[in-house]
């Protein structure tokens, strides 16, 4: 007992003498350029483990130093470390500032779709792609879905957006992404997908795309993730730009295959005009296209009207409005032939060619999204916003042995607020509320409607170093003015910076209403009854993800995540059996699937090596689904998702001057569904090459995609896009 | 390093160039003479498969001596593969008529002996305008009868003596 006294007070005696030679060290971070004092920059020193975070003034202090040699480091995201070697005497209290260089590699993103509000994005706690309106112009794509095709961890299966496999390939039905235009949702009303023809692609300043469940925030469809168009607001000033477009399309390699005699073109121009003063702006675009198509009875013809307009009373309220119509008249080339379906020439399937019962096919598909947005900022611990939209989508398809219509609707109105109930403080907190009223006419659909309203909030907590997110939406359903059945989406998640890198947990419910079309489509596909299911039930999904982003070197940035999804209730198309007047007849349906479950890797790399003239990219993703057994159905893979998806990237730019490439590789699907079993399947390997020139407000750019003609097929009997050679120029003034 | 870079970078795309995605499939061979087409198969496969082939006969087997009357050769027959939904088959068989395409199930210890019960039609080629009905098949001089398709169910399997004249019980 004695000695252990002895100890103590040894001990003890020990800890005073250390805290009275104890050094400190504080100071304040800033840009070192504008000179302002950078918040949640993370200080650390070698010596005893030591870090703190910069407050929204940029100061930190270290204390309990030991005296000697130490070695502060600083990191931010958007910038690169610094560090500053010192030798402190015991009791010095010094103060050491710093001044970081924002990183050309990587500074830091603002986004809003993750939270619902502004955001850096190492704050987040899910992963968030970014495509640039750099990327969009230097890839010189024409529509929409190509510029977001490249994202990691996305796929495009003949327009049907795939984060991370949530959807699979369902016909343009159901998707298990939620699309915004500036934050207003434009997912169809009838069908739940997506027309990413919308809007103009000049139009859109960058894209956001949130994965994994989002439902927390954003209700119904948004199972897979969120896609968020922010679309180019006016300046101040008159602006023009001129965007010119026209390239061939290849011809089939195969004599065999040949469908015409003529090399296919396709060209589009679009136009905007925008001007704007402190206190309103406007602008509009118009333009169109034509397209021969690539394969037999493919040609299109698109146009499309989008104004914006923004009023800005005072620096505190904004008026935002906008209007988007497009419309499309297509040649349908749907299923490629099989042989003896056509002329043939002797080959088990036509890539090139059709059905001869699907000649003259033909669609017309018009949308249009109109939008308000009030924003009012009442004080720096205060904000709300206020919107309401309407999305009209109308379609007319002409096939043999009749055509098909419908007309659908979706109202929106949402109102949410922003709180920081302490200036400078740690917590935000966003509540809101949200309605939409969905109803479509249609033959193949008849006349329904559905309706959601929701609530929903989300508090974020500093804790530390860390940010802890928690929140919640419950949305209640009706269908055809019936009963409301309630769903509830909670999500949690955590973002804590270690070192160089930043880490992040979440966990998170998605769901999906079921869409009007899937519980009430009845039509015929290639002769097989399609029959409705009105009793279908929303489908879930529990998100889980672990991931990391890091700057490393200034030249190297990375991007990881382990994700896990457990789904319930999965809607997919299945064949059932039913017995007509003892006759056995095969069905399609849209079902419940008991459960699925997805996991994988999603990782991105980004570098520079060997000159600052070039940039790098890396994406993969590893994919791994499984549907559960249920029924008479073993265990199996999802239909339509790659184990393996690959794109890699690479851009060398020298005074003005631009080449680069993409390529694009994909595994074969594991499994296909609704598919003659003479169907080829192979693995997609696509390169892209572009080239550009710009100076002065104008850009040319050389795009060849496809280059090496490889043909390919990812939705049953649909070829997909053989190589193009197209020629962008842009005029900006 | 650079170079290393650049070699991988050069192997990459020649992997691409030389692999070359979707090609055209014919329905037959080239220089085929005989009888081409797709199967479908239908029903689990049964554990004492030995083998099931094609196989043509110009005139249809009403007798167990006929049954033996059938081209091509033994020596030219294969074995259809049954790990999938379906599959092309070609069978060389000299130009004429054809009345019976038959897929033949052999099932293990098939000897002549005992052909009844090991050897079963598993499916047939039928007449387009009466499905109930075998279909002709004329094979022109030196050319193919293509897209003889036909449905293989390993669940409505018939015992030959089915077809012979009389019929087994």
């Amino acid at each position: 007992m004695t000695r252990l006294l002895l100890l103590a007070s040894l001990t003890t005696a020990s800890i005073d003498a250390a805290a009275q030679q104890a050094a400190m060290v504080r100071g304040t971070v800033r840009d070192s350029a504008t000179r302002q004092p950078l918040g949640d920059a993370q200080v650390t020193a070698a010596s005893g483990g030591r870090t703190a975070l910069t407050d929204a003034g940029g100061r930190y202090a270290l204390a309990g130093l030991a005296a000697g040699t130490v070695v502060v480091r600083v990191h931010r995201f958007g910038y690169a470390a610094a560090a500053d070697t010192l030798t402190l005497a015991p009791g010095d209290s010094r103060v050491v500032d710093f001044a970081l260089r924002a990183n050309a590699l990587h500074v830091a993103p603002v986004v809003v779709t993750a939270g619902k509000r502004s955001q850096l994005l190492d704050e987040v706690v899910t992963s968030v792609a970014l495509v640039s309106d750099t990327e969009i112009g230097r890839r010189a794509v024409s529509t929409v879905d190509e510029a977001v095709d490249k994202a990691p961890g996305v796929q495009l299966l003949n327009g049907q957006i795939n984060i991370r496999g949530s959807t699979g390939y369902v016909q343009g039905l159901g998707a298990r992404v939620l699309l915004l235009v500036d934050g207003v949702p434009a997912n169809e009303g009838d069908r739940g997908g997506i027309n990413w023809d919308l809007l103009p692609v000049d139009q859109i300043e960058h894209v956001e795309i949130v994965k994994g469940a989002g439902s927390a925030l954003y209700g119904s469809a948004a199972l897979g993730g969120v896609v968020n168009l922010i679309t180019r607001e006016p300046q101040a000033g008159w602006h023009a730009r001129l965007r010119a477009t026209g390239g061939t399309l290849a011809n089939p390699p195969h004599a065999v295959w040949q469908f015409r005699d003529f090399a296919g073109a396709r060209e589009g121009l679009d136009a905007t005009a925008s001007y704007g003063t402190d206190a309103i702006r406007a602008g509009v675009t118009a333009g169109g296209g034509h397209s021969d198509g690539y394969r037999q009875q493919d040609r299109s013809d698109h146009w499309e009207v989008l104004g914006t307009g923004a009023w800005l009373p005072s620096d505190a309220t904004q008026l935002q409005v906008m209007g988007s119509w497009a419309s499309n008249q297509y040649q349908a080339p749907l299923l490629w032939c099989e042989g003896g379906a056509c002329d043939d020439r002797g080959q088990t399937y036509q890539p090139f060619m059709i059905d001869r019962q699907q000649a003259g096919a033909f669609t017309r598909s018009d949308k249009g999204l109109f939008a308000a947005t009030l924003e009012h900022v009442a004080s720096p611990a205060l904000s709300w916003r206020a919107r309401g939209s309407w999305l009209r989508t109308a379609f007319t398809d002409r096939r043999w042995p009749m055509g098909d219509f419908g007309v659908a609707n979706a109202y929106g109105v949402e109102a949410r607020g922003v709180v920081r109930p302490a200036e400078g403080g740690g917590r935000v907190v966003t509540v809101g509320g949200e309605g939409t009223v969905a109803n479509v006419t249609s033959d193949i659909f008849r006349d329904h409607s559905q309706d959601a309203f929701a609530a929903y909030g989300e508090s974020e907590e500093r804790l530390g170093t860390a940010r802890a997110t928690v929140g919640a939406r419950v949305d209640y359903l009706a269908v055809d003015g019936g009963g409301l059945s309630a769903v509830v989406s909670p999500r949690a998640g955590v973002v804590v910076p270690y070192g160089p890198a930043v880490w992040r947990a979440s966990a998170g419910r998605g769901f999906r209403a079921p869409s009007l079309a899937e519980r009430f489509v009845q039509t015929s596909l290639g002769g097989v009854t399609v029959v409705p299911n009105p009793g279908l039930r929303p489908e879930t999904a529990w998100s889980f993800e672990l991931g990391t982003a890091a700057q490393m070197r200034g030249t190297l940035r990375t991007d990881a995540a382990l994700f896990w999804t457990e789904a319930s209730d999965l809607i997919e198309p299945s064949v059932v059996v039913k017995d007509s007047a003892g006759i056995q007849v095969a069905q399609i349906q849209f079902q419940n699937l008991q459960r699925a479950r997805l996991g994988g890797l999603d990782l991105a790399l980004y570098a520079s090596p060997f000159t600052p003239h070039l940039s790098t990219s890396l994406a993969y993703t590893l994919l791994s689904t499984r549907e559960l057994p249920h029924d008479t159905i073993p265990s199996r893979p999802l239909a339509f998702r790659p184990t393996h998806l690959l794109t890699l990237g690479a851009d060398y730019a020298w005074q003005g001057f631009v080449v680069g490439a993409d390529l694009r590789v994909m595994s074969r699907f594991v499994r296909v569904e609704l598919s003659p079993p003479t169907d080829p399947q192979v693995a997609p390997k696509v390169l892209d090459l572009r080239a550009g020139y710009e100076r002065a407000g104008l850009a040319a750019r050389l795009l060849v995609t496809n280059a090496l003609n490889y043909l390919y097929n990812l939705a049953p009997q649909t070829l997909a896009p053989v190589r193009a050679i197209s020629v962008t120029l842009t005029w900006t003034y | 390093m650079r170079r290393r870079a650049l070699a991988a970078l050069v192997v990459l795309v020649c992997d691409f160039a030389c692999n070359g995605g979707l090609e055209p499939v014919p329905v037959c061979p080239p220089g085929l003479v005989g009888v081409c087409g797709t199967l479908t198969f239908q029903g689990a496969v049964p554990d004492s498969t030995q083998a099931v082939y094609v196989v043509a006969y110009h005139t249809f087997p009403h007798s167990p001596d006929s049954l033996l009357k059938f081209r091509p050769s033994l020596a030219q027959l294969q074995k259809l593969p049954l790990d999938r939904d379906s599959a092309l088959y070609a069978i060389p068989v000299e130009t004429g008529r054809y009345e019976w395409v038959v897929a033949v199930w052999v099932k293990q210890g098939f000897t002549l002996a005992n052909a009844d019960s090991t050897l079963r039609e598993a499916g047939y080629y039928r007449d387009p305008a009466d499905a109930s009905q075998p279909g002709v098949v004329n094979v022109p001089a030196q050319g193919v009868a293509a897209r003889i398709d036909f449905v293989i169910d390993f669940g409505q399997m018939h015992p030959p003596c089915r077809y012979y004249t009389p019929p087994c019980p």
